[in-house]
């Protein structure tokens, strides 16, 4: 590898990847927020939105963009989400063996050298799933309780309630460990600003973080 | 400063990773959907044998209007509206009529002086 190279940036997340990831990060939060406003009955929630009835329109319409936005982006992108899918759905050795160490960010784990990762660790790999599981059982029970709850069975949409309750109360912990991970933990926090601003990410530490994935790339260079 | 991009394009692997997940979704939105009819229909069933059910019970009674029920009747003449089959009496609203919620205290207060709503 050559200096010039080792000073080099990555392209790690396209336009379209970081604005999906923006909005559906802003959904997110706004959909959290009100469901947790509704779920406990707490009115300084319900009243940043302009009371419960208007909390529980920002939360419906939200739902439509949070299920709206990654659609679009499959749709437009289809061969970068194969990409990804491709990515999170390999698990090789390295993957296991970086798994048993925790990607060396466990204090107690002594690692000399962390395994070699694709473009995502196993461990982001793991939370790809999560998410992506989450969001389908998320936005799959949440409709029913919009739009079918007069027609529907008090069974059925109980059944929902419950889903859709503990699957957003997982969800809200992976999200907030993604984000101290991403943002605040030193050993990845150079990660939030190729996700959040630009898309780059130095090439040296991309090759020692994802050094499968940054091998890849000097091959097609 | 060199900058690294990845190439475009997908393999004929990742397409049909791809293909496959929107397919295990589309599934799965079928089969949650199928569940949600299949309770709907079976809460349909069970509703309308349970309806059935009250009707036939209802049609089996030798009475099945309390307003003839000439026990009820004698209950009225002798004790709620002496002398009368009077409904909505005083007496018979204050003794047959349930309570909730905040009626609950001062239904407690009757209770501890029996004798001042005996009078009434």
């Amino acid at each position: 590898m050559s200096t010039e190279q080792v000073n080099g940036k990555v392209l790690k997340h396209g336009t379209q990847t970081r604005t999906m990831h923006w909005l559906h990060l802003v959904a997110f939060c706004i959909l959290g927020l009100t469901g947790i406003g509704f779920y406990w009955d707490i009115a300084g929630i319900a009243n940043i939105f302009g009371g419960p009835a208007n909390a529980s329109l920002v939360h419906r319409w939200t739902g439509v963009v949070f299920t709206a936005g990654p659609l679009l982006y499959i749709l437009l992108n289809f061969d970068r989400f194969a990409r990804f899918i491709d990515t999170i759905g390999s698990f090789s050795k390295e993957d296991f063996a970086w798994l048993k160490v925790m990607g060396g960010y466990l204090p107690f784990i002594k690692v000399d050298k962390v395994p070699a990762q694709d473009k995502y660790n196993a461990g982001q790999k793991m939370l790809g799933w999560m998410i992506i599981i989450g969001c389908i059982l998320i936005i799959l029970t949440g409709f029913p309780m919009w739009l079918w709850r007069h027609s529907i069975s008090a069974a059925f949409l109980n059944a929902c309630y419950n889903i859709h309750f503990w699957t957003a109360m997982i969800m809200i912990l992976l999200v907030g460990g993604h984000f101290f991970l991403a943002a605040i933990h030193p050993k990845s926090r150079v990660e939030f600003s190729s996700m959040m601003i630009d898309g780059y990410i130095d090439a040296e530490i991309s090759a020692h973080h994802n050094g499968k994935w940054f091998a890849e790339l000097q091959k097609t260079e | 400063m060199t900058s690294f991009v990845e190439k475009e394009g997908m393999t004929r692997r990742q397409f049909f990773k791809g293909t496959g997940i929107l397919f295990v979704s589309a599934v799965l939105t079928g089969v949650f959907a199928k569940m949600g009819f299949d309770v709907q229909a079976a809460s349909d069933e069970y509703i309308a044998k349970r309806a059935a059910g009250l009707y036939s019970l209802d049609e089996s009674m030798t009475l099945r209007k309390s307003h003839l029920n000439p026990e009820i009747a004698q209950i009225y003449k002798d004790f709620l509206s002496p002398g009368e089959v009077k409904p909505l009496t005083a007496k018979s609203e204050r003794l047959l009529h349930t309570r909730y919620g905040s009626e609950i205290p001062a239904l407690i207060e009757e209770l501890k002086h029996p004798a001042e709503n005996e009078a009434a």
